[in-house]
């Protein structure tokens, strides 16, 4: 199928931000940028699926990942020692493993994308794309789509059931502790035990 | 080709949002007067002078901010707000861009600017900045969910998700009437987005400003500009969504969206001057506990008015 | 834009995740790098959708399962970092060390 010049130059546009904001995730200092670039990247594969043809999931890449990455970079305020990239700072590990198989799989991928021979069948003239999706999703495939739905609400009940303070136990934090800054040292990030509290690990 | 595809759209949106953008000025310093406000000089000069006068102006530095995200992103909220005025239709022919999932565009556009407004407390570096930020990331979550209730309903008795066909759909009876929920809600949710009036809590006095607390200049100019213009977005598709766009007796199409993106763009401003502030938690008990469910109420109508049609 | 471009688009992203997912030692980090894998497989599944699968409307539907599959992902990954900050103060991957011999 042959797309007009302006369809590839945009592609071609928006393949390199793709890319290039991706590879930015694992580089940048900021983790807020991080997660950002992470939506750019999002965007730009939105927006290619648009020139796809495929108008509905384009548009639902765009807020469904605008409020994930949103939702992301508060975790990131939250979690991170360093969300500003204030300092530079490089928190991986094997990497040279990470990086021999994120080349394997581009290269295995890519491979396939070569040398396979797909059947070339375009998208019939006069297909309504969201007409179509809106049929499937709510004709044959409803049970997919419904259990989809209750997957989604299992996940609800169990994220608030591992994130919530109280437990059948007691509190989520009860019993646990900090551990020490050093191996068998005191509980860090502890507040200081008060007179007369019932702690016992005075300062020596 | 390239002029009636790129050139003239882009000429369009330019135009209704400098024109829009100038007229929210405009009207609001005219009811800041009516409400009693002393005003300095004419209405029609002022924004222009206080423009003029922030563009002369030193635009600050915090100490180190993120400089290209805090200078992108009112700019990008500027950008926001024309991309929602690119949906809107203004006659079943003249849309800047007639794409058969606008109203989940517009949807997207308004969890983008979550983003965007995150960004630009987030990105200055400054107590008070971050703090409009996180309440507006707190709210928007609310915002996002009833304007996406409340358009779903209105798209239903359209059976589409282009806004053309959603005005098309209102021949027979407009959809304030249709949905007499929907209508109110949105204007809500207009007021949230732009944080305006009484629904200004990321931008608020209380924290000396919110997210544009540090801003001043040029950039300060960017946003106000923005907040404008999205306001502008905002009455449009309020207009199209619920007051049936381009359709009326008489008057040629265009004509009648504007009388109505205007009439829409006084009640939000007065609204804005009327309605009370709200503290930032009450707000949000507000929105999750009393709008949310009443925006579920209006879908249960839509759809229930769907299916005994259809 | 050619099928083969986009797959090789595709492939580059799932490459550029794995390595993000095996790499990061921080929790968030690495579902970074899960979400970007699944990107990849989003733009996949679209680009068979439109060129080589004749629009099939399954070609959509998988897209949004994946969809849903990433907020599940999410949800759960979000909800096991609070729940080992909880108890650990980390967010570290190699402070789960539980399960080690």
């Amino acid at each position: 199928m042959d797309y007009p010049l302006g369809v590839d130059i945009a592609f071609l546009l928006l393949a390199v931000l793709a890319v290039v904001s991706a590879w930015r995730v694992f580089c940048t200092d900021s983790m807020v940028r991080a997660s950002f670039f992470l939506l750019v990247s999002f965007i730009a594969v939105g927006v290619i699926m648009m020139l796809l043809a495929a108008v509905y999931l384009g548009v639902a890449m765009f807020f469904m990942m605008a409020v994930e990455m949103m939702v992301m970079a508060l975790f990131m305020v939250m979690f991170m020692m360093n969300p500003a990239g204030l300092n530079p700072m490089m928190m991986v590990h094997q990497h040279r493993l990470s990086i021999g198989a994120g080349v394997a799989a581009f290269v295995v991928l890519g491979g396939v994308a070569l040398l396979a021979d797909f059947p070339v069948r375009p998208l019939p003239a006069g297909l309504e794309p969201v007409r179509s999706l809106g049929e499937e999703m709510l004709g044959d495939s409803m049970l997919i789509f419904e259990s989809a739905g209750v997957v989604l609400l299992t996940t609800m009940v169990g994220v608030v059931v591992l994130a919530s303070h109280r437990g059948r136990y007691g509190g989520a934090a009860e019993g646990s502790m900090p551990p020490g800054l050093e191996p068998g040292g005191e509980p860090a990030g502890m507040p200081e035990a008060e007179e007369g509290g019932g702690h016992h690990h005075h300062c020596h | 080709m390239i002029i009636d595809e790129l050139v003239l759209p882009v000429l369009m949106v330019l135009m209704t949002l400098v024109a829009g953008v100038y007229l929210v000025a405009v009207i609001d310093r005219w009811l800041a007067g009516a409400f009693g406000l002393p005003q300095g000089g004419s209405a029609w000069l002022g924004p222009l002078r206080r423009g003029a006068w922030l563009l002369t102006q030193h635009a600050n530095a915090t100490e180190a901010p993120d400089w290209q995200a805090w200078r992108l992103a009112p700019a990008l909220y500027l950008a926001l707000a024309a991309m929602g005025l690119a949906v809107v239709p203004w006659s079943a022919t003249l849309v800047a861009t007639d794409l058969t999932t606008s109203v989940v565009l517009w949807g997207s556009v308004e969890a983008l600017a979550t983003v965007v407004i995150f960004l630009h407390g987030w990105s200055a570096n400054a107590l008070f900045a971050l703090i409009g930020a996180y309440r507006y990331v707190a709210l928007g979550l609310s915002y996002i969910l009833i304007s996406m209730f409340v358009l779903i309903g209105v798209a239903l008795p359209a059976e589409s998700l282009q806004f053309t066909q959603v005005v098309t759909s209102q021949t027979e009876m407009w959809n304030v009437v249709r949905q007499p929920l929907g209508l109110p809600l949105f204007l809500i949710v207009g007021l949230g987005m732009t944080f305006w009036g009484p629904l200004n809590l990321a931008d608020a006095d209380d924290l000396a400003g919110g997210t544009a607390s540090e801003v001043s200049g040029p950039p300060r100019l960017v946003w106000d500009v923005a907040r404008a213009a999205m306001l502008v977005a905002f009455s449009g598709v309020a207009a199209s969504a619920f007051l049936g766009g381009w359709l009326g007796p008489w008057l040629p199409g265009p004509l009648w969206m504007l009388i109505k993106m205007l009439a829409v763009l006084v009640v939000l401003l007065l609204l804005g001057w009327l309605l009370p502030r709200v503290a930032p938690e009450r707000c949000m008990t507000l929105m999750w506990v009393v709008l949310l469910p009443l925006s579920f109420v209006d879908l249960l109508w839509a759809g229930i008015a769907a299916l005994l049609n259809g | 834009m050619t099928l083969v471009t986009l797959l090789l688009l595709a492939a580059a992203l799932i490459g550029i995740g794995l390595y993000g997912a095996l790499s990061q030692q921080s929790f968030v980090m690495l579902m970074m790098g899960l979400e970007l894998m699944l990107n990849g497989v989003m733009l996949a599944a679209v680009a068979f959708w439109a060129l080589s699968g004749a629009g099939a409307p399954e070609g959509q539907l998988l897209t949004i399962v994946v969809m849903a599959v990433m907020a599940i992902e999410m949800a759960m990954g979000f909800a096991l970092v609070v729940a080992v900050f909880r108890t650990n103060q980390a967010d570290m991957t190699e402070a789960l060390s539980g399960l080690k011999h």
